[in-house]
């Protein structure tokens, strides 16, 4: 029609990609081949699509991969549903410990008993352990130990009075065979404390005694090692020095020579 | 059997599929989709920044902020074009960050084999080596384009994107696209003229 007209360069680009509609394809390809410039410029471009594909890129190995440590969250950080425990705060779930201690105390029957040994923890809901002070006592049930006590009581009252209406000679005498009986033990036990202790004196002593040579055996051996190190140092420097002397001897008295 | 229905089912696992199940936690899944966009993905850096280095670099910080970014990525694009855009930014701030032109460090070694297999049995030693120099003129060539032009023919020659998909990840219209590659191929056919390399291609004076 109108050779003038060329095709613009948008819609060539588009017939050189392919990316136009069946119309225009067959509208471009007809004014190209009537057009020797458009028919030329569309050429040329695609000899430059021909000399681009010739670009590779090195064919290098990648081998990129996602390593996600263990203790990590998974992937997508889509939020998991939260455990029902961490919706509770924290002063309920504190006091829900010690309410379920209690009650895990309370049905496990726990007792603690001091005694000369120690503590005396017992679980359950065995029998009690009869009581020392109840050995006197014949009462049963639950009001073992109020028995217990007023025996006790008794006995401590009826004692204190025999005491104070007592002739004073004979509780003497008898306190003083007594007396002399735990005289003599606490003076055996005295002595046998006293021996071990000065057994046990004796051994920290030669324990030091022994440390105390160990000790001054080791710092004369570093010492010796300190002067050795340091006489060899010393031959070395003078070693040193005397072939430093030489050399300026001998490099004074060339010019001489 | 079962085996091999399960390899061709995989093979045949959409991108999609991949990266919801990536998703929802399922890490051997994106490294799926890394085994299958890693070369494509470096291939743009290289040709975009022409250095191996800096494009092994843009590539893995693709993968790994896509990685970071996938509880965000909601499929109103393709997981490439995504992909895409996330690399091209950083070649972007590459590129702006190190305040350089491109280079060409390319050449040596590698492409005359790759060259071999793509070309067929049939070309010979000297049409080999007028490929290869080729190349080197074309990358040469390419690192002369201002960033966007260079780009445009990237992502239109090497990768097949549609216009529109260019214009979108240039966000430009769908007209200044057509441009771009018009005046980047217009540059390089000058430049290519320049190496007196009109007749090693198509055999047709320009």
């Amino acid at each position: 029609m109108n050779e003038t007209v060329h095709i613009d360069n948008e819609t060539l680009v588009a017939y050189l990609y392919d990316e136009v509609d069946r119309e225009e394809r067959g509208r471009v390809e007809q004014h190209l081949q009537q057009c020797g410039t458009c028919g030329g410029q569309f050429a040329a471009l695609a000899d430059v699509r021909t000399a681009l594909a010739t670009w590779t890129p090195p064919g290098v190995d990648l081998g990129f991969t996602m390593v996600q440590p263990s203790a990590s969250p998974a992937v997508a950080a889509v939020p998991a549903a939260a455990p029902w425990w961490n919706t509770v705060p924290v002063w309920a779930q504190a006091m829900a410990a010690i309410l379920v201690l209690a009650v895990s105390a309370g049905v496990a029957n726990i007792q603690v008993r001091s005694s000369a040994d120690g503590f005396d923890v017992t679980t359950g809901w065995m029998s009690p352990v009869a009581p020392t002070v109840a050995a006197s006592a014949d009462a049963t049930g639950a009001d073992d130990w109020k028995v217990a006590l007023t025996a006790l009581e008794s006995n401590l009252r009826n004692e204190l009075r025999l005491s104070r209406n007592a002739a004073p000679v004979a509780p003497v005498a008898a306190r003083s065979t007594n007396d002399e009986a735990i005289l003599r033990r606490v003076q055996e036990l005295l002595t046998a404390s006293e021996g071990r202790q000065q057994r046990e004196l004796a051994l920290r002593l030669t324990q030091h005694q022994r440390d105390l040579d160990i000790q001054r055996r080791a710092d004369l051996v570093r010492l010796e090692q300190g002067f050795g190190q340091f006489e060899g140092r010393t031959v070395a420097e003078q070693a040193r020095q005397r072939q430093m002397l030489n050399y300026v001897i001998r490099a004074s008295g060339k010019p001489q020579q | 059997m079962a085996g091999q229905f399960c390899d061709r089912f995989r093979m045949v696992t959409t991108d999609e599929e991949l990266v919801a199940k990536s998703m929802a936690g399922d890490a051997e899944s994106f490294n799926q989709l890394v085994i299958r966009w890693e070369r494509p993905i470096y291939a743009l850096a290289y040709r975009v920044l022409g250095r191996d280095e800096d494009a092994r670099d843009v590539a893995q910080e693709t993968f790994l902020r896509a990685f970071r970014a996938l509880p965000g990525f909601k499929g109103q694009a393709k997981f490439s074009s995504w992909l895409y855009r996330i690399a091209l930014n950083l070649c972007r701030d590459w590129i702006r960050r190190k305040k350089r032109t491109p280079v060409v460090d390319m050449p040596e070694g590698v492409d005359i084999s790759e060259l071999a297999v793509d070309s067929g049995p049939v070309e010979s030693i000297e049409d080999l080596v007028s490929r290869q120099e080729m190349s080197r003129i074309v990358a040469q060539g390419m690192t002369r384009l201002p960033e966007e032009q260079r780009t445009a023919i990237v992502l239109k020659e090497y990768h097949g994107l549609t216009f529109q998909e260019i214009a979108d990840l240039q966000g430009c219209p769908l007209s200044t696209v057509k441009t771009r590659l018009y005046q980047g191929l217009s540059v390089l056919r000058k430049h290519l003229e320049s190496h007196g390399m009109t007749s090693l291609y198509n055999g047709r004076p320009s």
